[in-house]
């Protein structure tokens, strides 16, 4: 270093002195901020598991092209984040794999929380086996209801006596989850949830429990499937008009009932007052017929051109409500 | 115990079956535990650095070029024959041991998944090979001086881009504004009253500070143009570190040319980091990280350069060297590398939606900067506790009662699962408080109280451990009680009451459940802008990750994410042990 130098070591220190300074002037001539930061816009999401996927690869893309917004997606659950944040007036959307319910429309209306709907895709419910059952790879509905109400059968062979005599091992989705609350309504009705069940947030949970175990029976969303399909095997669901497997195709035709969904996101209209949080959900429902995005990426169905439409309109009637 | 009847055969054989069969049961525990533990680390590493994808050619070539060049140095700082003898046959019989173990195991009795025998012999061989050897070498004067300035070289970098985080959250005008006005005159005068011993320097420099920091915020309010960020660092932080480290030179009795060889290196090195930049990282933070390597490295080099064992200093080169040869045959052959998923690119992009782009860097600046706010708070918070309670509190009487149920409470509360005190910061910090749901501060407060228990406890512990001889003898001095705690016991007990802090940081860092319960967010886009920002936390994002559909995330991006995780946890950890011994040593 510069001390084990002994003839030149003062030019040396001479000249880094100088470099240093002058690189200070230009630095100082150069290099001013202003300093009034402005005001942070932050957009804040909750809500389902389902639809958190989609909204964090929209969210993505606005994210790079508008650096000066930042946004923050919570998986918490469709339940969950309506009545912890949602309904409390702490998040701007609300995504639900579901419609939202009466007890928090009330909860929303104490709180003076009004929102408007919009769909963001359509998911297809997937019923997914053992890639070694071979057995029970077509089920009609009430094959399915028998499956998961609440006084459910206990072997394979109580629900079809074609089927092994050998217990059933569930794996679905917990009760905070949007999913549960569509399975129920569209297909156990007032016959309840069985809770002989593993109940979990986590797909993957799920996936994992029915590849280990033959008779094991699980549901999912569609994306966990579609990115997996070696893992285990969908079944073809019977609503009476014959055997039809979830695919894109099927659900976006209507072809796969009951179990085909629409998602959900629900903007407050309180927060769309903000022009830059209205500007999201416009660039939100503009991409919801994008087939990249919705369904290569994520694995969801798109919206066709005229349910966008509506979409939008729906939308802008809220923005032009909230900006009046 | 109760007198053996049945001696009348004299002095009989004692059975040690029971004995030889506890000692085998009790190794037999520790080798499952431990088994189980190195083999999640190894997959855990082996996904995070896609070492399943490694061509044999790939990692033969790193192995040539940076590990046994590596060992060698080691072995010639050590150099005692018989060593490397041992350690050569360590490798050489590993290579046999694990080749045809592995491959027998392969084919007799079960496939290991995404493992070769090339990566077994890897983490089962060549780890603890060089463990060892470094080790061992660190105890010679050429080892010591070679790992010395790498370790400067790093724990300056590392300590660096702390200080760049903690930065990001913070006004940089307003801190520009309190350095000149504020912290500078302030120091200033407290050097010179203190030289001249007019008055009492803490309060007078205190005013100035304060005076000056009411001036500054004012001047925030007004004024509308600022340096740049970089060159806020360079005044606030590089040239006083200059001046720092020059004054360390001089303290130590260095050469005129040496300390003021430190000074300029360092805001050169300062400067060069203002100059070079990075896309990645927010503006200006090269400053801070250039000042603090330089730094740290130039004040151990004026020492070591004359010490015996100087050669040493050539390893950061050995190192660097190896690992560029290792990358220009990897190029000119054509070897194909695996696909990493732990690269620069994942620390300092945002997450995303394809594997391939996804980064971790708002949840790493989000989880660093709450740990610094909550080892600050728990650590004030739990010292504070334990000397009231050990010091202060009477023992006996009603008080004494009173405390001792405080106590009993206290190591209660330790056992409460964390999804309560999510709750409890949830209805306290963001409902009532309104700290706002999901904010840095809430959930700084949330986890210091969650760790404040095992804070307090283990600060109580060193407390105690402070024997009372000393006490006895500060008071027989004539010292008041203040004297005596801050004077005798503070100082003994300090060491312990770190590493009781440290452990607790460990648990904080790592926690989910009370993270959800305050509404953090899951997954952000951006750094957080102030401590009052929502953010995500590092297990947030690796818990969400691990939900994904596809698997390059639960696998590459998950392991990765975990990896992130134990280094961070880990260089906090080597810090504060660093300090702790520090501290033990200069008491």
């Amino acid at each position: 270093m510069v001390s084990t130098q002994t003839g030149d070591g003062r030019v040396t220190r001479r000249t880094a002195l100088a470099s240093v300074a002058g690189l200070g002037t230009m630095a100082l001539a150069g290099c001013t901020q202003s300093g009034s930061g402005g005001e942070e816009q932050a957009i804040n999401i909750a809500g389902s598991s389902t639809v958190f996927p989609l909204m964090s690869a929209i969210a993505e893309d606005y994210e790079a092209d508008n650096p000066d917004v930042s946004i923050d997606i919570s998986s918490t659950g469709s339940g969950g984040g309506f009545s912890n944040f949602f309904c409390v007036g702490e998040t701007d959307f609300n995504n639900a794999s579901r419609e939202i319910q009466p007890e928090e429309e009330e909860l929303c209306a104490e709180n003076g929380v009004e929102f408007v709907e919009i769909v963001a895709a359509t998911d297809a419910l997937t019923v997914v086996i053992n890639n070694d059952n071979d057995f029970a790879t077509e089920m009609t509905v009430e094959e399915l209801a028998q499956i998961w109400e609440a006084d459910a059968a206990e072997t394979w062979n109580d629900v079809n006596s074609e089927w092994p005599d050998e217990e059933i091992n569930r794996f679905g989705a917990a009760d905070t989850s949007g999913t549960y609350d569509y399975f129920i309504e569209n297909v156990l009705g007032e016959r309840g949830h069985t809770d002989d069940y593993s109940a979990t947030e986590q797909d993957n949970t799920i996936a994992a429990g029915v590849e280990g175990d033959e008779f094991a029976i699980g549901y999912f969303g569609f994306a966990y499937w579609y990115q997996n399909q070696e893992q285990v095997t969908p079944v073809a669901i019977d609503n009476g008009n014959g055997p039809v497997e979830p695919s894109l195709d099927t659900a976006s035709s209507g072809e796969y009932q009951p179990l085909s969904r629409p998602l959900f996101t629900y903007p407050a209209v309180a927060s769309l007052s903000e022009e830059y949080i209205a500007d999201f959900a416009r660039y939100f429902v503009d991409q919801t017929d994008n087939e990249q995005i919705v369904a290569e990426d994520v694995g969801y169905v798109p919206l066709t051109e005229e349910t966008k439409q509506e979409q939008m309109d729906k939308l802008e009637a809220a923005i032009e409500d909230a900006q009046g | 115990m109760a007198v053996e009847t049945d001696t009348d055969t004299g002095f009989g054989e004692v059975s040690r079956l029971r004995g030889t069969v506890f000692e085998y049961l009790s190794l037999g525990a520790s080798v499952v535990g431990l088994f189980a533990l190195a083999a999640l680390l190894i997959y855990v590493f082996v996904d995070a650095f896609g070492l399943s994808t490694a061509s044999p050619a790939w990692l033969l070539t790193y192995f040539l070029t940076l590990v046994v060049p590596y060992i060698g140095f080691c072995l010639y700082s050590i150099s005692d024959r018989a060593f490397t003898r041992k350690i050569a046959l360590a490798l050489g019989g590993g290579l046999v041991v694990t080749a045809v173990g592995f491959t027998a195991i392969e084919t007799l009795l079960v496939s290991i998944p995404g493992l070769t025998w090339q990566i077994a012999y890897l983490f089962l061989v060549a780890t603890p090979v060089v463990a060892s050897v470094t080790f061992v070498a660190s105890r010679q004067p050429l080892g010591a001086a070679g790992f010395g300035l790498v370790g400067r070289l790093v724990g300056g970098a590392a300590l660096g881009c702390a200080v760049a985080i903690m930065f990001i959250v913070i006004d940089r005008p307003l801190w520009f504004l309190v350095y000149t006005f504020g912290v500078l005159p302030a120091g200033g005068v407290y050097a010179y009253t203190s030289r001249r011993e007019i008055g009492w320097p803490t309060a007078q420099a205190t005013l100035v500070g304060l005076f000056g920091l009411g001036v500054s915020t004012q001047l925030r309010q007004i004024l509308g143009i600022y340096p740049s960020d970089g060159l806020i660092y360079l005044w606030t932080l590089a040239v006083p570190l200059a001046a720092g480290a020059a004054a360390l030179v001089t303290l130590r009795d260095g050469s005129r040319r040496a300390v003021a060889g430190v000074a300029v290196t360092t805001l050169l090195g300062g400067g060069g980091g203002f100059v070079l930049g990075s896309s990645a990282l927010p503006t200006g933070s090269g400053v801070i990280i250039g000042a603090a390597t330089v730094a740290a490295t130039a004040v151990y080099l004026v020492e070591a350069v004359d010490n015996e064992g100087r050669r040493g200093l050539l390893l950061p080169l050995l190192i660097a060297g190896g690992a560029l040869a290792g990358a220009a045959v990897v190029q000119t052959v054509g070897i194909p590398t695996p696909e990493m998923w732990l690269t620069p690119a994942y620390l300092t992009s945002a997450p995303s939606n394809e594997a391939a782009n996804a980064g971790l860097y708002p949840a790493v600046v989000g989880s660093i900067i709450i740990i610094a706010m909550v080892a600050v708070l728990s650590f004030v918070l739990g010292v504070g506790a334990a000397v009231f309670l050990e010091e202060y509190a009477a023992d006996t009487g009603l008080v004494g009662r009173l405390t001792r149920l405080i106590q009993i409470n206290i190591a209660n509360l330790a056992a409460v699962p964390s999804v309560v005190y999510g709750l409890l910061g949830l209805g306290l910090f963001a409902n009532l408080l309104g700290f706002g749901f999901g904010t840095a501060v809430t959930a700084a407060l949330t986890l210091s109280l969650l760790i404040l228990p095992i804070t307090v406890i283990s600060a109580q512990e060193a407390v105690r451990s402070v024997p009372d001889d000393l006490r006895q003898g500060s008071y027989a001095m004539g010292a008041t009680r203040w004297q005596t705690v801050k004077n005798v016991v503070l100082p003994e007990a300090m060491p312990g009451m770190l590493t009781g802090t440290i452990l607790a940081l460990g648990r904080a860092i790592g926690e989910t459940a009370p993270l959800i319960m305050i509404g953090a967010a899951t997954t952000v886009f951006s750094a957080p802008a102030g401590i009052w920002s929502r953010f995500s936390a590092m297990p947030m994002q690796i818990y969400a990750w691990a939900n994904y559909p596809q698997a390059e995330f639960r696998y590459g991006v998950v392991a990765a994410g975990v990896v992130t995780l134990l280094i961070v946890l880990l260089a906090m950890n080597g810090t504060a042990i660093i300090i702790r011994n520090r501290m033990e040593r200069e008491h």
